[in-house]
């Protein structure tokens, strides 16, 4: 569910690590119907024009705590709010060029409450990178 | 012949009698309340083209003073709004003459990724909950349907002490007649409490599966209309479960269950969302335990109709049975159809009341 909404246009640009671009933002939003604790995210497989990252090179962000993708896991005490874009960072030395990209991300959650539960969301989009 | 004077009387007279009370269900005046669960406008709110507000405000355009919500998607700071927020919120209740009547919460069993949560952080869930159902001034909290009679049974001195109802849910599959309900029934017996009870969720009373649903997966490409169709006809044939699944692999079918269950499991009365074998009149016999109804529904047609629930057998066995609390509608069709049209849920929700009121004898 929410599908649609998952990839945000918004918040999609280059990061730079002295004046070069060493990577790149995505915002997300949660494709489920409440917020949930951070450690209920299990991945984002997040691939562009082709290229899929390493959940090792991404980092996930939500009211301003950071937290390398693999160890959202230990984020007990943090909620990521329904509706909240999330900041997802993933490094890729030299950024994405300016001009518009192909997005695919999967979002996996764990559904605390269900047995044997895991929310796969799917989402493509494509995005105009600016700088 | 009456005067046009003795006319404008009885008119007025009518108009009063609909506004303020309405008529029974034959000579028994029916005591259910209408609601809805601001779920129903997830949509909106998470596009934020709705505020809490909004949603209480559309509430209460609609008569539906009930409101039921989840505080895990609605309310900031989660699970420690401000002082400021809450006093906002009672002052919202005022403003609309809404009333806070049921807190739908979750136990998060699988908040660590490798364990489960212990018995003591269970209970701990759900007192977080009642406290701040308490905050918030709702005297019901709905719980997951199978939240285990153990924590429940060490939470009820917490919710003695919060003065809140805790009522699991009773969804499709789970059978009214079952073990499940058996066991929470015994509890009750044995300990006497006030505090626990059921919320039934009317996708138990489900007689064909959503079409929206259906026509999802189709689109989805897991599901082809011919696979639909076979499997629809085949369990109104009687055809066994296994035979039927045998039978649509043999026609494609590859459907992967990715939690909420198939196509298949829905029409074969396995899945959340499918056709059900309860009988309404089953409520009959834990009507003293109800607390609470999720009106639930997925698609109301042109016509006014849930095209799953039938409605006009529902609500009757409730009056029936002298419940006196709200219906709250549920809304859930959006998420089947929000890939290829455009999302209504404040309309689709006004169907939904236009059709209890009728229901109801109101109109």
């Amino acid at each position: 569910m929410f599908e649609k909404y998952m990839i945000c246009t918004r918040g999609f640009k280059n990061v730079y690590e002295d004046d070069r671009p060493a990577g790149f933002q995505l915002k997300v939003r949660i494709t489920y119907y409440r917020g949930i604790p951070v450690s209920c995210v299990e991945s984002f497989d997040v691939t562009v024009d082709g290229e899929t990252f390493s959940p090792d090179n991404v980092t996930f962000s939500i009211g301003g705590k950071s937290f390398p993708l693999t160890q959202v896991g230990k984020a007990v005490d943090v909620r990521w709010p329904f509706g909240d874009p999330a900041t997802l960072i993933i490094k890729k030395p030299g950024g994405l060029k300016p001009g518009i990209h192909d997005i695919q991300v999967v979002e996996t959650l764990r559904i605390s409450y269900m047995p044997n539960s895991r929310s796969v969301a799917t989402a493509k989009k494509k995005v105009t990178l600016v700088i | 012949m009456m005067t046009r004077k003795e006319f404008l009387k009885t008119l007025a007279a009518g108009a009063t009698a609909a506004a303020y009370a309405p008529k029974g269900f034959g000579a028994t005046a029916s005591k259910m309340k209408r609601g809805v669960t601001l779920y129903s406008y997830q949509e909106e709110y998470y596009t934020r083209t709705m505020t809490v507000e909004d949603c209480i405000a559309e509430a209460a355009d609609i008569g539906a003073y009930g409101i039921e919500m989840l505080p895990e998607a609605m309310v900031p700071d989660f699970p420690n709004p401000s002082d400021r927020w809450v006093d906002r919120w009672h002052d919202w209740m005022d403003k609309y003459r809404t009333t806070p009547v049921c807190y739908t919460q979750f136990q998060e069993t699988k908040l660590y990724k490798d364990r489960e949560l212990t018995d003591a952080e269970a209970v701990g869930n759900m007192v977080r909950d009642f406290k701040l159902a308490k905050r918030l001034g709702f005297k019901v909290v709905r719980g997951i349907a199978w939240t285990p009679l153990l924590h429940i049974e060490k939470a009820l001195p917490y919710a003695e002490e919060y003065n809140v109802k805790f009522a699991v849910e009773i969804h499709s599959p789970i059978p009214l007649l079952g073990e499940r309900i058996q066991q929470c029934l015994e509890m009750i017996e044995r300990t006497k409490t006030k505090h626990f009870g059921f919320v039934p969720d009317f996708s138990l009373f489900v007689k064909r599966p959503p079409r929206i649903e259906r026509d999802r997966k189709i689109r989805d490409g897991v599901l082809t209309d011919k696979v639909a169709q076979y499997l629809e006809q085949s369990y109104a044939a009687g055809v066994p479960f296994e035979k039927a699944k045998e039978e649509a692999t043999r026609l494609g079918y590859k459907e992967v269950d990715n939690g909420y269950g198939t196509y298949l499991d829905e029409v074969y009365n396995r899945g959340f969302f499918g056709t059900a074998r309860n009988d309404p009149k089953d409520m009959l016999k834990i009507m003293p335990h109800i607390f609470h109804v999720h009106a639930k529904f997925w698609e109301m047609t042109d016509d006014l109709e849930e095209y799953s629930i039938p409605y006009e057998e529902v609500l009757p066995v409730l009056a029936e049975g002298g419940y006196d609390g709200y219906l709250a509608s549920e809304y859930e069709g959006q998420r089947f159809t929000q890939d290829a049209f455009e999302t209504d849920s404040c309309e689709q929700v006004r169907r939904h009341h236009v059709m209890m009121r009728r229901l109801l004898h109101e109109i």
